[in-house]
């Protein structure tokens, strides 16, 4: 009887059709889709372990060969890496103390204070305007729709989908993807315009004072050093005055740093399509902003916001003249690598239902 | 000739599934400049220009339909690309009840090439801004190159997913 129809009558069926499942779709709950989603998941199950288990060895095999020497050159760069790596953590691993202290001491929440569970991305999107990934952890594991997930380096996106054991992650560079966000700004005060990118006029960025809507500021006490006096022996490497004593006068230095301003400006970073960089837009974009190339972007926090507070999300790469408007695009480059995931991390963190 | 309902149940079912899990797993995991190579759509084009553009654009939905189901996309968003792909590569029949390889072919790309970027298109419609852009002109060429390198496969598949069958002739005796 299907196949009977007419053309144009076979269209209109299927348009309406296909329009009246994707209302149903999107509505905010559905059970009868979601049940008949899990069900298919099972079925399909079986068949992706059987796709994967002849495909890996074929793909991993001639991967090893056709790719012997970058993997070697590759490998050995990322020893290198590590090595240089290693003095930098022990210094981060004291600055992070620190900071643990200050965020006790002040009674502050931060994603440090929210437990997280590690799982494996096992899955891409196989849909070329999709950007998702699969992971191997679900309701069971305590995550629900709307967490963030990072990796080592970042905020990769948020989930949109939980079964039982699995769940699938909208990543940052998805179009439909929005989180509130922070750059933190180092403004040494007299020397604003030397660190402004060129594509952008200075004239923004001096115009104002940085108490503005959109950014707040912290002023760095001014330090005062003073030197202590002391008295040094050298011995003259020439031989021309042995064991000559050389005392100097007693004198004290005072020495003021420049004054440093921390500016915190907020906006919305959105994603572009995969590889893209992310549009970080302020939240007022009628005022100037202090942000520049190289600062760091991380979550806002916040009632309404998707993820706590200090999830870094990357680095500001570029800025351009906005037609129209006096504040500029800012592109922002993830820190984490999205075409390598691996292992990720769920922070148990439950947002706000208005920000999911 | 099988009924429809027969042959999409008994036939294409199974055929998607192993085509969805080669999807999920292989294609979306190496990929050919980023651009993931759409099988299933390829069988959805195939379908229409083994069997006729009613029968491929059923066949269509339906491979959609389950495309949704296990990748998560909204739920007849990818059935209705898949159904007009299956529905335009279809018009081959309409030219020659007995297309050529080379005509097939040439009707599986430009089917493909419909399903692939009717899927943007109904995401706009529907909202979901951001996918219309440059990157198309990427997506489209590999897609529908992949889907045309497929066809010899996909066209006899696909015209026997959907329940028909090729027409023989038979010369008639003077």
């Amino acid at each position: 009887m299907l196949s009977s129809l007419s053309r144009r009558r076979v269209v209109v069926l299927l348009v309406l059709t296909s329009l009246l499942l994707i209302t149903l779709d999107r509505r905010s709950s559905n059970s009868v889709i979601d049940k008949a989603r899990q069900a298919f998941a099972v079925i399909l199950r079986p068949f992706d372990i059987a796709a994967e288990a002849v495909s890996k060895p074929i793909a991993n095999a001639w991967y090893g060969i056709s790719n012997y020497s970058n993997l070697k050159s590759e490998n050995e760069a990322l020893h290198d890496q590590v090595e240089h790596q290693k003095g930098a953590e022990i210094e981060a691993q004291t600055a992070i103390t620190k900071f643990y202290e200050l965020l006790k001491l002040y009674h502050l929440t931060s994603v440090h204070s929210y437990k997280s569970v590690i799982a494996q991305v096992v899955g891409a999107a196989p849909s070329n305007f999709q950007n998702t990934v699969e992971i191997t952890v679900g309701t069971r594991a305590g995550v629900a729709v709307g967490m963030p997930v990072t990796d080592g380096a970042g905020l990769i996106g948020k989930v949109t989908k939980v079964y039982p054991d699995r769940s699938v992650v909208l990543l940052i560079t998805d179009p439909q993807f929005s989180v509130q966000a922070q750059v933190l700004s180092r403004v040494d005060v007299g020397t604003t315009a030397d660190s402004t990118p060129s594509s952008v006029p200075n004239t923004a960025l001096s115009g104002r004072p940085l108490d503005s809507t959109t950014s707040t500021s912290t002023t760095i006490p001014t330090t005062t050093t003073t030197m202590s006096s002391k008295t040094t022996t050298t011995t003259n490497p020439f031989g021309a005055a042995p064991d000559q004593t050389t005392s100097s006068t007693s004198t004290t230095t005072t020495s003021t740093l420049p004054e440093v301003l921390v500016a915190r400006e907020t906006g919305n970073i959105d994603g572009q399509s995969a590889g893209r960089p992310l549009l970080f837009s302020l939240l007022d974009d009628t005022a100037f902003t202090t942000v520049k190339i190289g600062d760091i972007v991380e979550t806002a926090g916040g009632t309404k916001s998707l993820a706590p507070q200090g999830i870094p999300i990357g680095t500001i790469t570029a800025m351009r003249q906005r037609l129209g408007s006096r504040t500029p695009i800012v592109e922002v480059e993830p820190n984490a690598s999205l075409t390598q995931l691996n292992f990720v991390s769920v922070v148990l963190y439950v947002p706000n239902q208005a920000a999911i | 000739m099988r009924s429809l309902p027969f042959a999409l149940f008994t036939r294409l079912i199974p055929v998607a599934l192993v085509l969805l899990a080669i999807q999920r797993t292989v294609c979306a995991t190496y990929r050919i400049d980023g651009v993931v190579v759409q099988v299933v759509l390829a069988l959805a084009a195939g379908a229409g220009a083994g069997a006729g553009s009613e029968r491929g654009a059923f066949a269509g939905f339906a491979l959609g339909m389950m495309y949704d189901l296990g990748v998560g996309t909204p739920l007849g968003l990818t059935a209705l690309a898949y159904g007009l792909a299956g529905l335009t590569s279809g018009y081959v029949i309409s030219i020659t009840p007995d297309p050529q390889w080379w005509l097939a072919a040439g009707f599986v790309a430009i089917g493909s090439a419909v399903g692939e970027i009717a899927i943007p298109a109904v995401k706009f419609l529907t909202g979901q801004e951001g996918w219309l852009n440059n990157r198309l002109l990427v997506v489209i060429p590999v897609v529908t190159a992949a889907a045309t390198l497929l066809s010899p496969l996909m066209v006899p598949l696909g015209r026997w997913c959907a329940g028909a069958k090729r027409r023989t002739w038979r010369a008639i005796p003077e």
